[in-house]
């Protein structure tokens, strides 16, 4: 099957040197280029001051196409939040969000990004709404299927009636890479054991993980009370009796973090990918730490690349940086892990 | 390389209205990873060196405008987001201010994205020094 697999990177990865201010927009720009990334993902909301009204302002998205062209990069996906409950008295109306949806995607269109990446939490009404506006901005809706969450689930199997009913080519998919983790990423492992973690706490924790992952992960349900569906996804997981083990070792907060924290890890089969292909408009290559032989201990990047060669994948896969935030006590480099997972992808893209 | 930096180590102030002291007042970034608009900021709590502040005595400063934690949940113009990586101030009542010398601060962030199973709060924790 011929294949077309792009390397892009999510600026949402840069966002620790963004926040100490040794990055702007720019900045993420020139270093996203610098790694030989085509593609560039945003996160208005992070980025761009004065959302959402700094966009349509003069003189912006001149200012932005001036960048793109020079540091020759391509838009990729917009990552929208439907912040539908913005107001603590009240969710807005179905009419409320589908407005607030059919404003980012014009915004996704000005700003000239072809997917819109939308999360798991979006009533599936309002998707439906707004695909007649994605189609008139030619803009496709991604719903982003980020751990717990997996394809061939019956979770996913309702949004594929959806598209089924509606016959729309404008929903579709967006596997986040943490949804492949071999393993419970080693900077977590590192982090805990900084905060005075038992060894055999997190083996026990490890050992859980791996049995899950041999076992195969119990999905989650369609259920838009998320806090409900993860516990009720975390218990048929065997949280609970893993909980109880490190308590019984004498598990401290350091060792409970790691254990907590380990839910937000998953498994699934690449496979996935390939029986799903039709429906995937973009990828969320997530990372959390790239060694400097180009090895990602937790993801698995070759059996994915693997299986999108197989599938004949034409889109991005896009670099999510999300080690940082488990390196925040003693120092982020997100512009090196980077370099090194936009080589790592290269690699397997072109091995 | 440091650790991640929160507070403005240059925010820490007494307030002065009319030639009195009514409160202090500190600097620190939304820990959030993108901007929030203040709406679903839903508490901002602070405890210095063991004591806290009721909440309607804490107001926040974005942008050159001040809100007590109830204006707050109105708050979504693009004007007043609190845009990630950038400072807010907040202004806390307290008569006569703090004390000139070192203390030690606790001040809670509680943020509700729309999307969050659960809220989303973070304890952030400093030593700093009232000249």
């Amino acid at each position: 099957m011929s294949y077309d697999i792009k390397r892009s990177i999510s600026l949402y990865s840069y966002q620790d040197e963004y926040y100490d201010g040794k990055l702007d927009l720019e900045g993420c720009l020139r270093e996203t280029a610098k790694t030989g990334a085509t593609g560039v993902e945003l996160l208005a909301e992070q980025m761009i001051k004065r959302f959402p009204v700094a966009i349509e302002e003069e003189g912006f998205l001149d200012n932005w196409f001036a960048m793109l062209k020079k540091y020759n990069l391509t838009p990729s996906c917009y990552d929208a939040f439907l912040e539908n409950r913005i107001y603590a008295n009240r969710t807005l109306t179905l009419k409320e969000q589908i407005s607030m949806m059919n404003r980012d995607l014009r915004l996704a269109s000005l700003l000239g990004f072809p997917v819109l990446r939308t999360l798991v939490s979006t009533p599936m009404d309002v998707i439906e709404g707004s695909l007649e506006y994605a189609e008139k901005v030619n803009v496709k809706i991604g719903l982003e299927v980020h751990a717990p969450f997996s394809l061939n689930s019956s979770w996913a199997d309702g949004y594929l009636s959806m598209i089924d009913r509606t016959g729309s080519k404008y929903f579709g998919f967006i596997p986040d890479m943490g949804i492949f983790c071999k393993n419970i990423p080693d900077v977590l492992r590192d982090k805990a054991r900084r905060q005075g973690a038992k060894e055999e706490c997190l083996k026990i924790v490890d050992d859980a993980y791996a049995q899950r992952r041999e076992k195969g992960f119990v999905k989650i349900k369609y259920d838009l009370d998320l806090g409900k569906a993860n516990m009720e996804y975390r218990m048929s997981n065997g949280m609970k009796e893993m909980m109880e083990a490190v308590e019984k070792a004498g598990g401290g907060p350091a060792d409970k973090m790691y254990a907590n924290t380990s839910f937000t890890y998953s498994w699934s089969d690449p496979q996935d990918l390939i029986d799903n292909i039709q429906y995937i408009f973009h990828t969320h290559a997530k990372f959390y730490n790239v060694h400097e032989d180009y090895v990602e201990t937790a993801v698995a990047i070759p059996e994915v690349v693997e299986a999108y060669k197989k599938a004949g994948y034409n889109g991005f896969l896009s670099s999510e940086y999300e080690g940082g935030e488990h390196l925040r006590d003693i120092g982020v480099d997100s512009i090196e892990q980077c370099r090194r997972h936009q080589e790592a992808l290269r690699r397997a893209i072109e091995g | 390389m440091a650790g991640r930096q929160i507070f403005n180590p240059d925010g820490f102030k007494n307030i002065e209205e009319d030639g009195k002291i009514t409160g202090f007042s500190f600097q620190f970034k939304c820990q959030y990873y993108r901007s929030v608009t203040l709406s679903i900021v839903r508490n901002l709590a602070v405890n210095v060196d063991g004591e806290d502040f009721p909440k309607e005595d804490i107001t926040l400063t974005i942008n050159g405008e001040t809100f007590t934690q109830d204006q707050m949940t109105t708050v979504i113009d693009s004007d007043y987001r609190w845009e990630f990586g950038e400072y807010g101030t907040v202004n806390v009542k307290k008569e006569g201010g703090l004390a000139k010398g070192p203390h030690h601060i606790k001040a809670v962030q509680l943020i509700v994205p729309s999307y969050m199973p659960f809220p989303w709060e973070v304890t952030c924790e400093a030593d700093f020094e009232i000249k």
